[in-house]
């Protein structure tokens, strides 16, 4: 796996590069800011970016609007997406151009190395990764107009991990039930969406957007 | 004798304020006339558009009456400018009083004002005439002397009438002054009830200020906070779950991995203690601003010299803030300056806090630039102090802040 980093934070990048590296990955180049990462991504055509939300000039969102820039170039790039703090306004603009290869996590779970890898390598594959944090955060801001209110508390459970890239497997396990009964409620949950049974990961993708979209 | 001193002092004070009001006298004179002369031409129909013009500079003469006398005495407070459009202009209750005030400066101002400066020239004339009386014709003495001055005893009975002019200055000059600034004072202040809604304007505008500065100043700590602990920490965190995972494969770069993570954690505590300490620098509490401002000038990268003279501790607010454009501007000077020496000075004279900053570098400082220098005078204006930039290309760069002490 051939990976790029954006980190305005010398220290970090580097610690990073040292985890990925020590893990046996290859970290083709590093970059302190949105223009070199973007030179970067063009130079090296990685299968992974990871980025930094906040870099230079301004300090605010100029990693998502990077990453978004570098996904236009590089259709089909996968970016995992670190964040000092959860706000969702970034991860709306980072998901409104579909979840699929996209990951958006708090930095503080690359230090919980196995889950940090597991994330990175599910985006990779073109999965999603989508931080507990973030995704509680949307949950809390559910508003009762909505399809999803018509979730029983155990589906939203499953949508919860389903948006943080899980599989159904995973599901089973954290939730303690049997991989059966994962099945049944996600069926629930796409009926209850409206989500017509075509092709089971583009459906499992869209009811993790309309997850994110309200 | 003080009683004298007093007086004396007072006549030199009004004979300035004379002097001055005399200044806006002539404003208003040729203020009036181009009015009157918009007001004829409106009459035929052709100066309406030149009205609002007119008025526009009516509200500029008075509203610098109003800053005189606000220098003066109870301030006058300004009512900004005139309103867009001449239709709102003419309702406009300030402007009316303007309109009456203007003939009354005009002409009343302006023969207090020629009286009030003539008179002790009169007597500097007549005091000295003794020294000068040959040189004349003996029935060119100056003002209304009307003996023959051929003789020494003539000239000196001139100089005994200068001093007579001198009493009437002392006496008369004050009263001059007040008269000559009662026609502002009582039409140019807000008519009754609208001066209350115009002082919660600018209450509300301050304290705007203030909370904006407030919201300037926690966006510096988020910022120091997120850039500099929260990062060390997140990178601590990544190094220890880094050492973690090669501890079983390779111990040595586990423990190399380690020293990183340590390393991390220290910088965090560094730069920790730089944010706690640019809050409110416990220093202040300890050593009072001489000793925060030594402090701040030993660890400045620039040669810097300061002088404190402050008796007494002002309020903690403006030793903050004094403290905050200290540092500011050294670490501007050091960025930015290329200097070699920088001098602080800090004095209280009676209520007010001088800060006083010069460097001999190359100048060409620009507050649109980012430096801090926005924030600086944001800060600055929160606590309704001023500040004075002077930075010429080639330098030096010097900037004065006066803050009230508020104790």
């Amino acid at each position: 796996m051939r990976i790029v980093i954006a980190e305005d934070d010398a220290l970090l990048r580097e610690g990073l590069a040292l985890l990925l590296r020590a893990e046996g990955l290859e970290v083709v180049a590093t970059a302190g800011n949105p223009g070199d990462f973007l030179v970067a991504i063009d130079a090296h055509q990685p299968d992974v970016a990871i980025v930094d939300v906040r870099m230079p000039p301004t300090h605010t969102d100029e990693g998502i609007v990077a990453a978004v820039e570098a996904r236009r170039r590089q259709p089909g790039l996968a970016v995992l997406v670190l964040s000092a703090y959860v706000e969702q306004a970034f991860a709306n603009e980072l998901f409104s151009v579909g979840a699929t290869g996209l990951g958006y996590l708090l930095k503080e779970r690359v230090g919980r190395v196995e889950e940090f890898l597991a994330a990175l390598h599910r985006v990779a594959g073109g999965g999603t990764a989508i931080d507990p944090e973030v995704v509680g955060q949307l949950l809390a801001r559910t508003r009762p107009d909505t399809e999803l209110s018509e979730l029983s508390p155990r589906e939203l459970g499953v949508l919860e991990l389903m948006a943080e890239g899980l599989g159904n497997t995973a599901i089973a396990e954290r939730l303690f039930v049997t991989e059966g009964a994962v099945h049944k409620h996600i069926r629930n949950i796409f009926a209850k969406l409206h989500l017509s049974p075509d092709d089971q990961a583009d459906r499992r993708v869209t009811a993790v957007l309309r997850y994110l979209e309200k | 004798m003080t009683w004298v001193r007093k007086r004396f002092r007072a006549s030199v004070g009004a004979l300035e304020h004379v002097v001055g009001g005399l200044g806006t006298a002539v404003l208003a004179l040729g203020t009036l006339f181009w009015l009157v002369i918009v007001a004829i031409l409106s009459l035929v129909g052709i100066g309406l558009p030149a009205a609002h013009d007119a008025l526009r500079a009516l509200r500029s003469v008075a509203d610098r009456e109003r800053g005189r006398l606000t220098r003066w005495g109870p301030p006058v407070l300004e009512p900004g400018p005139v309103p867009a459009g001449l239709k709102a202009t003419i309702k406009d209750p300030f402007v009316h009083r303007e309109l009456v005030w203007l003939p009354l400066h005009a002409v009343g101002g302006f023969l207090l004002g020629v009286f009030g400066l003539t008179i002790p020239l009169y007597a500097l004339q007549d005091i000295t005439f003794p020294l000068y009386y040959r040189l004349l014709p003996p029935d060119a003495a100056p003002g209304i002397v009307w003996w023959r001055t051929e003789s020494m005893p003539d000239a000196l009975l001139v100089a005994l009438l200068g001093l007579g002019w001198v009493v009437v200055a002392i006496l008369a000059g004050p009263m001059f002054a007040r008269i000559q600034a009662a026609s502002g004072r009582w039409l140019l202040s807000p008519p009754p009830g609208i001066d209350l809604s115009m002082r919660v304007a600018e209450l509300t505008a301050t304290r705007a200020a203030a909370l904006d500065a407030h919201a300037v100043e926690l966006r510096r700590i988020e910022r120091s906070l997120h850039d500099g602990t929260q990062n060390r920490l997140v990178a601590v965190n990544v190094l220890l779950g880094a050492a973690r995972r090669a501890l079983q494969r390779d111990p040595v770069l586990a423990d190399e991995i380690l020293g990183r993570a340590q390393d991390a954690a220290e910088q965090a505590l560094a730069e920790l203690r730089t944010v706690v300490r640019g809050i409110l620098p416990p220093v202040l509490d300890d050593r009072g601003l001489s000793g925060a401002l030594d402090g701040l000038a030993a660890n400045c990268a620039v040669p810097c010299r300061v002088e404190v003279d402050v008796q007494s501790r002002c309020a903690a607010s403006v030793e903050a803030t004094a403290y905050f454009v200290v540092a500011e501007s050294l670490t501007n000077v050091v960025k930015h300056s290329g200097a070699t020496g920088v001098t602080v000075s800090v004095r209280r004279e009676r209520d007010r806090l001088h800060v006083d900053i010069e460097d001999d570098g190359r100048g060409g400082a620009d507050e649109g630039q980012g430096s801090g220098l926005a924030g600086i005078r944001r800060r600055v204006e929160a606590l309704d102090g001023r500040l004075t930039l002077t930075s010429p290309p080639g330098g030096p760069t010097r900037m004065l802040v006066e803050l009230p002490c508020g104790l």
